[in-house]
């Protein structure tokens, strides 16, 4: 911008030079200024004394608007002309005033055409109108590394030539390769309707690897517990109806099906009775009119014979003590000696019973051998009895989780709901739960119940306004 | 005194099992995802014999599972798989929130995903196995193919679960293995042999679907997961048993016949071979075409003895066997509209009928209503407009009852209007001694090749003549066994028997006498007895009382039977005399 003129030295502003160089600027041979009256004022006004040994006090009251207005007026210049008055030519700044006859020619019908040319205030505000140029760009001509660069391309190309990629270039398309395979690996989804099957049991190809190896890789699996392998229950997957549940049954097997699920709604009913029999009010709870009067009476009447009764029951149980200490003397030396003797004979007089009574066995040996069988003959029947019981228990459902299995109700049809054809048949229960129920029954899942709903706010009621207005 | 205490709960059965939670957290999963893991490698929970023990002094109830098997689960690589996409939902989730499209289309392609084919093989590690186990599958896949796409599961499954059923109902057709339907009010209960495995699966009706709210779907549908899986694996290996292309394809010549025009009014392109296998009206494409299958001879092995009367029961069994797959063999079939296509479809095509119905009805139809070689017409409604002379209008029932009776029924019990007799349920068994239904008595006499009884002949005058028709047929059938003199003498002492079961007094009747002829057998069977008596006779006092309890039991049942014949007879009777009240009162 200072490239050329006065203002060249007055690239760098300093605040101490400041005064100098406007005085400098001012002593220029032909410069002119666009506001000249600035200049007077300051003349007039009277300098302030400051101490000038303080960097602050340069800073505070070296007065630089002088400068600073010049400066402006450089741009402005700058701006408006695309240069330094001073410096224009005189043509550019002067022409020859020779008539009008212009306006007169533009002043026929050429009105509404201008204004429909005329371009918008928006473009006009946003248009350029200074008329310095805008900065060069130097790094447009000039290209950092340049040589460098060209060296790289030069060697690139030859190699092009040669048909040698660079190593960039090989690792993309490496890269390339790997992604087109990957995604032909991606199989469809485990229910996409199309998905492929193969013979999935047929005689694998012989393995010639370490084993040990395999299993640490991950390539062979773990071997599967043979536990694993047994059913959890011995019930059949799908379990048969009825016979009575037949879409037409026959009469006899439809009244036991019907007996049977009448069964299960009385054994239902009489739970309910009970509970709500242990619900109810006991009877002696209830208030007759005997209890209400007593209530009422209470406390009038006097309760003398009660209090008596409360006395008696205090005074035994004193004499206890005394006789334990008495039993605690010490015992004479004869004392001892007849209880060692009386231990000894005691004891020999069970040795001999236990002789003789083995003795005698001999005569009891037929008893005997029958109370034997007879023990066996127990233990063998309780075996059978817990064998049945274990059998029995692997076809119920066990007990799984916090809920108990229930069994769902049966499937029956009323005797006048029996359809007389298959076309007027009314389906009776749902596949899908019984599916369920039956993975419950063989306790491959335990019994859940759906989870309720919780809330975690108060619902709150609030009428809307509308309906307020309504009302 | 002495050594180091003894902790409590550091060994037995305490350190035998872990909780469900800290199972869970030994794993790092979450409790769903630990469900699921539970759930695909069959690992369940179990019962502690002595809980308070398992429970370090607790009883308050909880799930156990046993610690082997947790730490079993630490191996499975699916756990790594689970762990992977909860970080991709995370992630998804981030991207979502900040708007972020490019990140989360990204995410999408990546998503991680995990097979189940491994596990499949660790838990079946045979064929075989996996057979004996597709009850449970079959059943699950059937069921979740039923279920209408709203969102209570994911819609593919139901696809997939519709692609598998189709598939194995084909293959069971292909191999006509099915051998018991039974109609209930649940579903339909089918019951195949499949590589001389019994395998039963339950069908729900269609369109019979309230959703029930207290069923886990999270859970079935990880069931489904699993059994979908194991179902495709079966169906593969299945299909290549019978030389059968997989996925099924339909022969050439079908696939012409079932070109139909209008085929884009009924299916979009995606969707119509799916639906044309589905709809199970035509035979599917060999790896080798063959003609026609031949029979496969059984092998002849000299046997003596004990073998020998076993290979001759195994003979006859796949003799009846054979017949029994043959049993609609040369029938052709019109299912009317009101007729659940898809069972009578599958049905009668398994026993080698051909199958058509209304090309308006369902794609797959090959052949109209005015088909003069039609025999059988399926009939649901009491009255029909127009009636062909040259076929049988018979209600559905008749199809599922011949197949459980092995036999072709008389046609006269299931004209259309006519009160069906009861549909028994094939899956009884009665031991000696039980009662037995009556129906189930003729049907049993049926199958032994004797003549229906009249007992209804003086009531009902008009069905007397859809009788004599009957008749005509089965007289070639019978005329083979009537000449023969000693099975004829043996039902008549059945016939004998029956009638006393039923409370019936015998007629009174004078027939010619015949010379009696010397019966080796009535001797033998004699001498039997005879000895049996002495046997008795000689038996300790213990055996005795131990045989006379048994003797007790079955003659126990026996008396209860009758009672309920008894019942029966006297609710009959009742029915009968109402009938007859109200025809007196109607004339």
């Amino acid at each position: 911008m200072f490239s050329n003129g006065p203002g060249r030295f007055l690239g760098v502003v300093n605040m101490a030079a400041a005064r100098r160089n406007k005085r400098v600027a001012a002593t220029q041979p032909g410069f002119l200024k666009l506001n000249a009256s600035l200049d007077h004022n300051e003349l007039n006004t009277r300098r302030k004394r400051v101490n000038k040994n303080k960097k602050k006090n340069w800073n505070k009251h070296s007065d630089i608007q002088d400068v600073e207005e010049f400066l402006d007026d450089v741009r402005l210049q700058e701006r408006s002309t695309g240069g330094l008055i001073s410096e224009k030519p005189d043509d550019s700044l002067f022409f020859m005033d020779t008539g009008e006859h212009v306006k007169n020619i533009q002043k026929g019908g050429t009105e509404k055409k201008g204004r429909r040319s005329r371009p918008l205030r928006i473009d006009l505000i946003l248009q350029h109108d200074s008329l310095v140029p805008p900065p060069k760009d130097v790094l447009a001509h000039q290209q950092p590394n340049a040589k460098k660069l060209r060296r790289i391309s030069q060697k690139a190309e030859q190699l092009a030539a040669k048909g040698v990629l660079p190593r960039r270039q090989k690792l993309l398309l490496r890269r390339k390769v790997a992604a087109g395979s990957k995604t032909k690996e991606q199989l469809p989804a485990n229910n996409h309707p199309e998905r492929p099957f193969y013979d999935l049991w047929e005689e694998p190809s012989e393995v010639t690897a370490d084993p040990w190896f395999l299993e640490q890789t991950k390539k062979k699996l773990v071997k599967r517990p043979d536990k694993l392998n047994q059913k959890p229950s011995a019930l059949p997957a799908v379990e048969i109806i009825a016979p009575g549940g037949s879409y037409n049954p026959e009469f006899f097997s439809h009244q036991a099906l019907l007996l049977q699920a009448h069964e299960v709604e009385v054994k239902r009913q009489k739970e309910e009775q009970r509970v709500e029999r242990q619900l109810a009010v006991p009877r002696e709870d209830k208030a007759t009119e005997e209890t209400v009067f007593q209530e009422q009476v209470e406390g009038l009447l006097e309760e003398e014979e009660e209090e008596e009764l409360e006395k008696e029951g205090e005074e035994p149980a004193e004499d206890k003590p005394a006789s334990q200490s008495a039993s605690r003397e010490k015992k004479t030396e004869r004392q001892r000696k007849r209880e060692k003797a009386e231990k000894e004979k005691e004891q020999r007089k069970r040795v001999e019973q236990a002789l003789t009574g083995r003795r005698q066995q001999l005569f009891q040996l037929r008893s005997i051998g029958v109370e034997l069988k007879k023990r066996e003959q127990r233990t063998s029947e309780r075996q059978a009895k817990r064998h049945a019981r274990q059998e029995a228990q692997k076809s119920l459902p066990r007990r799984l989780g916090r809920l108990k299995f229930q069994a769902p109700d049966l499937e029956v049809q009323l005797s006048d709901e029996v359809p007389g054809s298959l076309r007027l048949l009314r389906p009776e229960g749902s596949v899908l739960k019984d599916r369920f129920k039956s993975l419950q029954k063989r306790n491959m899942i335990e019994p859940r119940e759906r989870a309720k709903f919780k809330r975690k706010h108060k619902l709150k009621y609030v009428e809307k306004r509308a309906f307020k207005a309504i009302t | 005194m002495g050594g180091l205490q003894k902790k409590k709960y550091e060994r037995g059965s305490a350190a035998n099992y872990i909780t469900r939670n800290k199972a869970r957290k030994k794993l790092q999963l979450s409790l769903a995802d630990f469900r699921r893991l539970c759930i695909l490698k069959g690992i369940y929970p179990h019962e502690p014999k002595h809980k308070k023990v398992v429970n370090k002094g607790s009883t308050a109830p909880r799930t156990f599972y046993l610690l082997k098997d947790i730490r079993f689960l630490l191996h499975e690589p699916i756990v790594g798989k689970f762990r992977e996409y909860k970080v991709f939902v995370r992630k998804l989730r981030k991207a979502y929130g900040k708007a972020e499209w490019t990140n989360v289309q990204r995410l999408r392609e990546n998503k991680p995903g995990y097979k189940l084919d491994h596990i499949i093989k660790e838990r079946y590690p045979t064929f075989i196995d996996a057979l004996r186990d597709i009850d449970d599958s079959l059943s699950m896949c059937f069921l979740f193919s039923t279920f209408a796409r709203t969102g209570k599961c994911h819609v593919q499954t139901i696809q997939l679960c519709r692609r598998l059923s189709v598939e194995w109902m084909n293959y069971i057709i292909t191999s006509r293995s099915l051998r018991k339907v039974f109609l209930s009010i649940k579903g339909i209960y089918y019951q195949a042999e499949v590589l001389g495995q019994p395998i039963t699966w339950l069908v729900p009706y269609q369109f019979a679907h309230n959703h029930p709210t207290d069923v886990d779907y999270r859970v079935m549908a990880t069931f489904t997961e699993f059994y979908t899986t194991l179902l495709g694996f079966v169906n593969f290996r299945l299909y290549q048993s019978l030389n059968l292309l997989y996925p099924p394809k339909l022969d050439i010549k079908a696939e012409a016949e079932l070109k139909a025009e209008f085929e884009e009014d009924y299916a979009m392109d995606s969707e119509s071979y799916l639906e044309k296998l589905a709809a199970l009206s035509a035979s599917l494409a060999r790896v080798v075409p063959t003609a026609e299958e031949e029979e496969a001879q059984l092998d002849q092995f000299p046997a003596e003895g004990e073998d020998a009367e076993v290979l001759e029961a195994r003979e006859k069994l796949q003799k009846e066997q054979d017949a029994q797959k043959k049993l609609f063999e040369g029938l052709k079939f019109f299912l009317n509209r009101e007729v659940p296509r898809e069972p009578m479809a599958f049905v009668l095509r398994c026993f080698g009928a051909q199958v058509s119905w209304d090309k308006s009805l369902c794609i797959g139809g090959t052949y109209d209503v005015t088909d003069q070689s039609i025999t059988h017409q399926i009939v649901d409604r009491p009255n029909t407009d127009q009636q062909y002379i040259n076929r049988y209008y018979v209600q559905p029932q008749w199809v599922f009852d011949s197949v459980n009776g092995k036999l072709l029924l008389p046609v006269v019990d299931y004209f259309p209007g006519v009160v069906l007799p009861p549909h028994l349920s094939p899956f009884v068994e009665e031991k000696d001694g039980d009662y037995v239904p009556p129906e189930k008595l003729k049907l049993m006499a049926l199958q032994r090749g004797e003549r229906p009884e009249r007992e209804e002949e003086e009531e009902d005058d008009e069905e007397e003549e859809e009788d004599d028709e009957d008749d005509d047929e089965e007289e070639g059938e019978e005329e083979e066994e009537m000449d023969d003199e000693e099975l004829a003498d043996e039902k008549n002492l059945k016939a004998m028997e029956r009638q006393r079961s039923q409370g019936k007094a015998l007629s009174v009747k004078v027939t010619p006498g015949k010379a009696k002829v010397e019966n080796r057998m009535r001797t033998e069977q004699e001498e039997k007895a005879e000895e049996k008596r002495l046997a008795i006779m000689m038996m300790k006092k213990k055996e005795k009382y131990l045989y006379d309890k048994i003797m007790f039991g079955k003659k126990r049942k026996v008396r209860e039977a009758n009672k309920l014949a008894a019942k029966r007879k006297a609710h009959e009777d009742a029915t009968k005399a109402d009938k007859k009240k109200k025809k007196a009162k109607k004339q």
